[in-house]
């Protein structure tokens, strides 16, 4: 059985979501030890378990070791069944997280999928529903799979109480894709969410962002929203491209400015702005599993976190792939292969 | 298991209807908020003007925890800050909830008047709440969940605790063994058990066992382990009954009033009013009186009884240790001991064995007891090598009685070390000294009432089955007066029975089997 070392690299949370998505594509069952071992709360904690148990219930997994505090944990998956899903989720865990590592298993499935996910939506340390819909989901249209998501409410931290739906047309099989440089910048835009706050601080971000980056008035977009349970703040810088469309996310928070929060999605949207990569520091996590599941690809990243490196890791030990990185200058050249038996 | 939390609604800290309620941090909902704890229910107690703001809580909870499954209870304090009130509504509550031991209980004590925290403690304290206790506290971010920390009162769960609990009981143990490291395993026992009923209870204690065994230094010790515990505010009171003697047995026991009899000069408290709040420690209790165990037993139970003389009860509240070396229970058939002050004082009886119960706690206290007589004396006294290892033989071996137990071992110790020269003692005192302790306890050969009646050949050749027997015939025959009254003692039964004609002639022939006649037997 595959075993995967939970203390491997940084981000258990996302070794373990990688690893349950991956068996469940296969159907090779893995046991994960030493789950955050070393760390002041060792073991799996509640947002863990939920992944957990919504990867078992759409691939009928038999699972050892799903309680909260388990150092170790064993997942033998069944046959995925496409169909209907409603997954709810509290504030411990994002709901696009669960989305997320149940969606590679669907999108490859016999069959269509409908997801309900409730719980939240745009919170920190989590893909927001924009970057999945607008980044994420494009690209893995031109794989094949198209999945299609309709946003009803917010779900802040801490309040949480978001809910989506997303429909899966799924490929059985997975086309390669090759991301080059970036080219020429198609469209711009800088959107400010305010729920159950005052709008002015939307506006305030929205034209601090687009000060630091030299955009005009036309990119601006606040909103103000009452369909959150909470109070909610995000910024979200979108650059657009012929490949694909990026964005750049910071949350506002109790005692720092509008202003700071602007300048931090703006920091990172002119950091990417400067090079040529495709995909910035999010995106080139998250399109390791499919192109991997697709047996091949390539892209341009802006960088390689060890967040991304662990991820290699343990799609290494799931699939026949491997991963070659090649400095470019202003960025990594990130190419997926078969392994060569050797 | 499930875990369910009860708890009290926060009407200060759980408050907030308005959005930005998600700001701040409100106990009951970040209980549900924690990343390593599930709350599959929630039981939630609120009065019925905090209804709507219990509504709003559940709902919040149920968002943030779709797992956990809110239940509220209305509850009506008059006052939420009567402790009489506010306890026994949360009894009544705990009295009535269907406890299940499948479940996971956790008393969640971070909200409520501290009348309320009181009283869910003493509830959880107590096992009417069969809980853990459950605290929680914000973070800087007064939006994130905080922290939790859960109190099991169990404390020996609590491995610093516990070390610290059992080196308490050690140290205790250790006290009431006056330092002594013994290592016969019973009496550890015992002492442990000792330890944990005196620092409990209030209840009379029965210490038995032979004289010299150690019950006064025991009583003593109790007393000193209780006083250093605050388990006792007064004094140590001890008397032995066997000197207490007529009238003024009572007097002094219970005191009198000026002029109750011819002597009485004053008023005198007497010892059990002179024990109040301490304890009383009654050695020999079976040689009290009669009348002296019937006041005594009214004292125990109501803690009043009469001086003499007077005609108003005096009251003293004493925890009474009784000593004795006797069978209290045979005394009671005799009609020497009160059979309803038995029963009263039997409550915790221990019974301390003699020294030659203990040969492993000989060793030991031999050091004890040279570390007293050096205390004493100022002399530091030693053992020679080969000495010691004598003595202790000697100690532990079958022709060592020690019939006055630790007494005798004391006394040993006390004239080895006053004759050692040089503060050494050496093979020759031990050997003095055990002649001497043998002769003391009657030295088993001499004691053998054989040796003056057969020649030293023919009790060689006798088995041990006619050695006990004719023992006891020459032991009767010694006693009685006549030959018709040795043998009408030995051949009781059958003579009852009227099997046996001639019980003298019967006798007279088993004698002259070993060559002996009657006659040797008679004093005059």
């Amino acid at each position: 059985m595959i075993t995967i070392n939970g203390i491997l690299g940084e981000g258990g949370g996302q070794i373990l979501r990688t690893s349950l998505s991956l068996s469940l594509c296969t159907g090779q069952p893995f046991r994960i030890e030493n789950i955050k071992a070393g760390r002041q709360k060792p073991g799996l904690m509640r947002q863990h378990l939920t992944a957990v148990l919504a990867a078992a219930e759409v691939g009928g997994a038999d699972v050892e070791g799903a309680v909260l505090g388990s150092q170790a944990l064993t997942f033998r998956p069944g046959k995925v069944r496409a169909g209907e899903y409603k997954f709810v989720i509290g504030t411990a865990g994002s709901g696009t997280l669960v989305f997320q590592t149940v969606l590679p298993a669907l999108m490859m499935a016999e069959g269509a999928s409908h997801i309900v996910v409730e719980g939240g939506t745009h919170n920190e340390a989590a893909p927001p529903y924009d970057f999945l819909v607008r980044s994420f989901l494009p690209l893995l249209a031109r794989m094949g799979p198209k999945v299609a998501a309709a946003f009803e409410r917010y779900g802040f931290y801490p309040a949480g109480g978001g809910r989506f739906a997303a429909s899966i047309a799924p490929a059985l099989r997975l086309m390669q894709l090759h991301l080059g440089e970036r080219g020429e910048i198609t469209h711009r835009r800088v959107r400010a969410v305010v729920a159950n706050l005052p709008y002015h601080i939307a506006q305030r971000e929205v034209k601090t962002a687009a000060g630091r980056l030299n955009w005009g008035e036309d990119s601006f977009k606040a909103e103000s929203t009452r369909e959150s349970n909470g109070p909610g703040n995000v910024v979200m810088v979108e650059v657009g491209s012929a490949e694909v469309t990026e964005i750049f996310t910071a949350f506002g928070k109790m005692q720092v400015s509008a202003e700071a929060v602007a300048d931090m999605a703006a920091r990172e949207a002119r950091e990417y702005l400067a090079s040529k990569a495709v995909a910035a520091e999010h995106l080139t996590d998250q399109l390791l599993l499919p192109m991997a599941l697709a047996g091949g690809g390539s892209f341009t990243a802006l960088k390689l976190n060890p967040h991304a490196r662990t991820n290699m890791e343990v799609i290494r030990e799931f699939l026949p792939v491997e991963f070659t990185t090649e400095d470019q200058g202003d960025y990594q050249l990130v190419q997926v292969q078969e392994r060569q038996a050797r | 298991m499930r875990s369910v939390v009860l708890g009290l609604l926060g009407t200060t800290l759980d408050v907030g209807k308005s959005a930005d309620r998600w700001q701040s941090w409100r106990p009951t909902v970040s209980v549900c908020r924690q990343p390593d704890l599930i709350v599959h229910r929630f039981e939630l107690l609120h009065d019925r003007r905090s209804a709507s703001l219990a509504a709003v809580v559940q709902r919040d909870i149920q968002t943030v925890s779709p797992e956990t499954e809110v239940r509220l209870h209305q509850i009506e304090f008059q006052d939420p800050w009567d402790f009489g009130q506010v306890y026994e509504t949360l009894f009544a509550f705990a009295k009535n909830y269907p406890f299940d031991e499948a479940e996971d209980y956790l008393v969640h004590i971070t909200t409520g008047t501290h009348v309320a925290q009181i009283c869910l403690f003493l509830l959880t304290e107590a096992r009417w709440l069969p809980a853990r206790l459950l605290q929680c506290s914000p973070d800087r971010d007064r939006s994130a969940p905080g922290k939790i920390s859960i109190i099991d009162l169990d404390l020996s769960r609590y491995d610093g605790i516990a070390s610290r609990f059992q080196q308490e009981q050690r140290e205790a143990a250790s006290f009431l063994k006056g330092g002594i490291e013994t290592r016969n395993p019973a009496f550890n026992k015992l002492i442990d058990r000792i330890e944990q009923v005196a620092i409990a209870t209030r209840d009379p204690l029965l210490l038995m066992g032979p004289t010299g065994a150690g019950k006064s230094r025991l009583a003593k010790r109790i007393f000193d382990l209780k006083k250093a515990r605050h388990a006792v505010k007064g004094d140590f009171v001890d008397v032995n009954c066997a000197t207490l003697r007529g009238d003024g047995a009572m007097s002094t026991l219970f005191g009198h009033t000026k002029g109750a009899f011819t002597g009485a000069l004053k008023d005198r408290p007497g010892l059990l009013r002179t024990a109040d709040n301490g304890v009383l420690f009654l050695d020999e209790i079976g040689e009290l009186g009669l009348d002296e165990q019937a006041m005594l037993l009214r004292a125990l139970e109501d803690k009043t009884f009469l001086p003499m003389g007077s005609d108003r009860a005096s009251h003293s509240d004493f925890q009474l240790i009784a000593g004795t070396n006797r069978d209290l229970l045979s005394a009671v058939r005799e009609g020497r001991f009160r059979e309803d002050l038995l029963a009263r004082i039997n409550l915790w009886t221990f019974t301390l064995p003699g020294l030659s119960a203990r040969p492993e706690d000989i060793e030991p206290n031999l050091q004890f007891e040279l570390d007293q007589y050096a205390r004493r004396t100022g002399r530091q006294i030693t053992f020679s090598k080969e000495a010691r290892k004598k003595f202790l033989d000697f100690a532990v071996s079958a022709a060592a009685a020690w019939k006055g137990n630790f007494r005798d071992l004391n006394a040993a110790v006390s004239r080895m070390a006053t004759l050692s020269l040089g503060g050494r003692i050496g093979v020759e005192t031990v050997q003095e000294e055990i002649d001497r302790l043998l002769a003391s306890w009657g030295e088993p050969t001499a004691v053998d009432p054989l040796a003056d009646v057969l020649p030293q050949d023919q009790l060689a050749e006798l088995d041990p089955f006619d050695r006990a027997q004719l023992t006891k015939v020459i032991e009767v025959c010694r006693r009685s007066r006549s030959l018709s009254e040795a043998s009408r003692l030995l051949f009781e039964k059958s003579r009852a029975r009227k099997t046996s004609t001639n019980d003298a002639d019967r006798l007279k022939k088993y004698l002259a089997r070993f060559g002996l006649a009657w006659e040797r037997f008679q004093r005059a």
